[in-house]
Formats: structure tokens, sequence, C-alpha cells
């Protein structure tokens, strides 16, 4: 992109930050943004924007109400005009996008957020699968009493992107992100 | 409302090998899925119905991606969704292309992992095939679904030890499961009409006969080592053959199929 008019610099941050602050509807502590889920965002020359997200697991059935949630806060942007958003599957979700501050906020919400790297990596292509390679047991904190003695107890929980583990420190059952 | 993209839609072309590879794959998730959600609410335990309710979410989730590719994912929107629920549910029960191995009925909980364990371990091995397709929306796909598909080999695999590890009554109904599940699982090897095309194009990078000889590589040092040598298959039965082309039993036409399409041929073009 070669330097956009001011005019459109501004919408387009503005629409950016209206696709990133959508909350998930199921974890509502946390946003589209945080989730690593943004692909691109284009804003046109009459003000039209295209989204490309990048759907979490394949059976969420909250993945359609993201998309009218994203239509409607775009369309409340000033001077946005029609919305298109598009999902696409490469590079493919990973759990590795979560941002710092969203794995933070699944811990605070009794969630124990997946280990590995942190932070979306760049759109250039396709991404390796780094959590690919590791077993899907990995071992995680308890995100009550930070105890790293803790089973997984189940590969399935209450949704596509959770299990369920044990905290044989504070005896809690808790629920952990995929990965 | 939403995205306000829907384009005018005509109806993809099933007869081409793109659209056929695509209903093969869709369609044994489909079919896996739903007998899959016949465990919701009956299962032995707890874990096990929210495990066989969530593979049954996930396998028909994986389906309506696979619809999805085949349809284009450029179509979004209503337009989408109502080609997606025409090619799940709105075809006739001989255009279907599953193998007969998933549209067999749960039996008993041994005969369920049994199969599992075959098709889970088949679809591992396909999938990792996919992935280097000449086709970047089935190679995309084939990744992304690789990566879910990792947590129901693992639940799989964990029964195939614990069963095989297991007592007299665990190994032997195991066993007995395996026997059936495992030659009607050579069926998921069997060509799709057109398949040679596919394969030339780089479409299908490994034919579903060689993906057959790959997972045998991989199933039979697995039955081997937990002495059940004498469970690898070497020929589909008959009665379990012909389901890439249309073939199927009264598993599916009686059973799984009007149950599956009932409320959407009741109500035609209905949204939820």
């Amino acid at each position: 992109m070669t330097a956009p008019r001011p005019m459109t610099t501004t919408l387009l941050d503005a629409v950016r930050d209206a696709v990133a602050g959508v909350p998930d509807p199921e974890l509502p502590p946390v946003t589209l943004g945080m989730l690593g889920m943004i692909h691109d965002v284009t804003v046109g020359d009459g003000g039209d924007v295209r989204i490309e997200l990048l759907p979490t697991f394949a059976g969420c059935p909250a993945t359609e109400i993201m998309e009218r949630d994203v239509v409607e806060a775009v369309g409340a942007v000033p001077g946005a005009g029609r919305v298109e958003v598009r999902f696409r599957f490469d590079p493919p979700w990973t759990p590795d996008r979560i941002d710092a501050t969203g794995r933070e906020r699944l811990r605070e919400f009794g969630i124990a957020p997946p280990g590995g790297a942190t932070g979306a990596p760049t759109a250039d292509g396709r991404v390796t699968l780094p959590l690919m390679l590791g077993p899907a047991s990995d071992p995680r904190p308890c995100p009550y009493c930070g105890s790293s003695d803790t089973v997984r107890e189940s590969n399935f929980g209450p949704t596509p992107c959770r299990d369920v583990r044990f905290c044989e420190g504070c005896q809690q059952p808790f629920e952990a992100f995929k990965a | 409302m939403s995205a306000a993209t829907d384009i005018a839609f005509t109806p993809p072309e099933l007869s081409t090998p793109r659209s056929q590879l695509l209903l093969v794959l869709a369609d044994d998730e489909l079919v896996t899925g739903h007998r899959a959600s016949h465990w919701t609410g009956v299962a032995p335990s707890l874990e096990e119905d929210m495990a066989f309710s969530s593979i049954a979410q996930d396998e028909i989730n994986h389906a309506d991606l696979w619809y999805q590719v085949l349809i284009g994912l450029e179509v979004s929107g209503h337009a989408q969704r109502a080609a997606v629920d025409a090619l799940g549910l709105g075809r006739a029960p001989d255009e279907y292309r599953h193998a007969i191995a998933c549209e067999r009925p749960p039996r008993d909980f041994a005969f369920t992992l049994a199969r599992h364990w075959a098709y889970d371990r088949f679809d591992a091995v396909r999938l990792a095939s996919l992935t280097t397709s000449s086709d970047e929306d089935v190679a995309a796909v084939a990744g992304k679904l690789q990566f879910e598909e990792r947590y129901h080999l693992e639940h799989a695999d964990q029964w195939f030890t614990r069963l095989t590890a297991g007592g007299d009554e665990a190994l032997g109904r195991f066993r007995e499961g395996l026997a059936v599940a495992l030659p009607e699982a050579l069926g998921l090897a069997e060509p799709f009409e057109g398949e040679d095309e596919a394969i030339e194009t780089g479409l299908l990078p490994v034919s579903h006969p060689d993906l057959g000889a790959r997972w045998l590589e991989i199933v039979a040092p697995l039955l081997a080592a937990a002495d059940l040598d004498d469970l690898v298959p070497d020929e589909v039965p008959d009665e379990a053959s012909g389901g890439r082309l249309g073939r199927h039993t009264t598993d599916f036409t009686e059973d799984v199929w009007p149950e599956m399409t009932g409320l959407y041929r009741a109500h035609p073009g209905a949204r939820w």
C-alpha cells in the first residue's frame, strides 16, 4: 500500500479498531483482535469495507454471530459504507494467534490459555502450525490457583475449543483452551 | 442482513472430479457425524457422551466446510447456507459418496470405538496427503481440519490402548468390533468416479487405494503390537463396497438418510 490519503487511513484505523473490539459471543472478555482472528481489513474509495477473518474451530457455532457483530460494529463507524465479511482458511487460525492480553483474559475467565508463541504470525503466505506438532495434552497450570499439578480429564469440553482438566492442587475442575 | 454479499449463484455441477472428491470428503464426515450423534444422551459415561456429541458437532461442521469449498468460498451469506443445505440434505440417497463403513449403526460401544479408530486413522492419512493438493482451498482446509482431528484421533487411540490392554471381556468385545469394522473400513479406500483425472491435476495427491495401503502400513503394526495380527484386513466385503459410487445399504437409505434429511424435506427452503 503506497501513501494512502490521510482521510482513508483514519477511516481504516477506525474500522480496524471496531473489528478488533468485537467480543467473542461465548467468551465476552476476549475480542476478535485478541484472538488473532483478523487477517485483513481494507477500505475502498467509497468507504466500502472488506474484512477477512480466520475462523477458529470449524464447529464453532459462534462464527455466524461474530460475522453479524462485525457487520454491526463496522456499520456504526462514521464514513463506513458497505461491509463485506469473508472467512478464509489460509493461513489457518491456530491458538498461538491469541495475544498476551487475550491469554490473560481467558485465564481470568477460568479457562487455561494455550502455551506456545504469542502474537499473530505475519500474513505473508502459508504458515506452519507450530502447536500441531505437540501432543494435544500439553500441561496447563490451574487458572484458579496456579498449581502445575493438573491432569487432562477429557479431550472434549462444553465447546469445540475447550477441553476439561482437573487441578490436584485446589481440587477444582477447570477448562483449557485447546491447542 | 449480514454481509449483504449474497451473489447470484448457480448450483454446482456435481459430476466433475473436484465435486466428486469434495462429496467424498464431506459425505464421509457428515454420515460419521450423524452416527456419532446417536450416542448423545445414551453413551456409557458422561465423558463419552460429551466426546461423541462433540465429535458429531465437529464432523458435521467439517462436512459443512467441504461443501463450502465445493460451492466456492467466494459464495457467502444466505446463498452459501442454502447451497450447503442443498448439498448436505437435499440429495437423493444414491447421490451420497461416503463409504458404507460410515453408515453402519453404532451397534455396541465396542464396535463404535473400533469403527472410530479405523475411520480416524484413515482420515488422518488422507488429510495429511490433501495438505499438498494443487487446489489451494482443499490444501488449506485439510490443514485446518488436521489440527482439529488430532483430538478425535487421540481419543480413538486412547480407547484402542485401553481396550487391547484390558481384561478378557473388553478385549473380546473390541476384537469382535474390529473384526467387522476393519474390513469394512477398506471401503474408505475405494476410488471415486473421475479419481484418475483428480490425480493427474494434483487435486488429489494420493489415490484412495494408495491411501488405503498407507493406512494399512500404520494400523497393521499397531494391531500386531496388540496381538491382533489376524485382524489385519485384506479385502472389503462385497456388502460394504461401492459407497464411493453411490451404492448404499438400508443402514443409510432407510435409517440415516430419512432421519438426517427429514426436517429439510418437510420444510423446503427453511432457514434457521
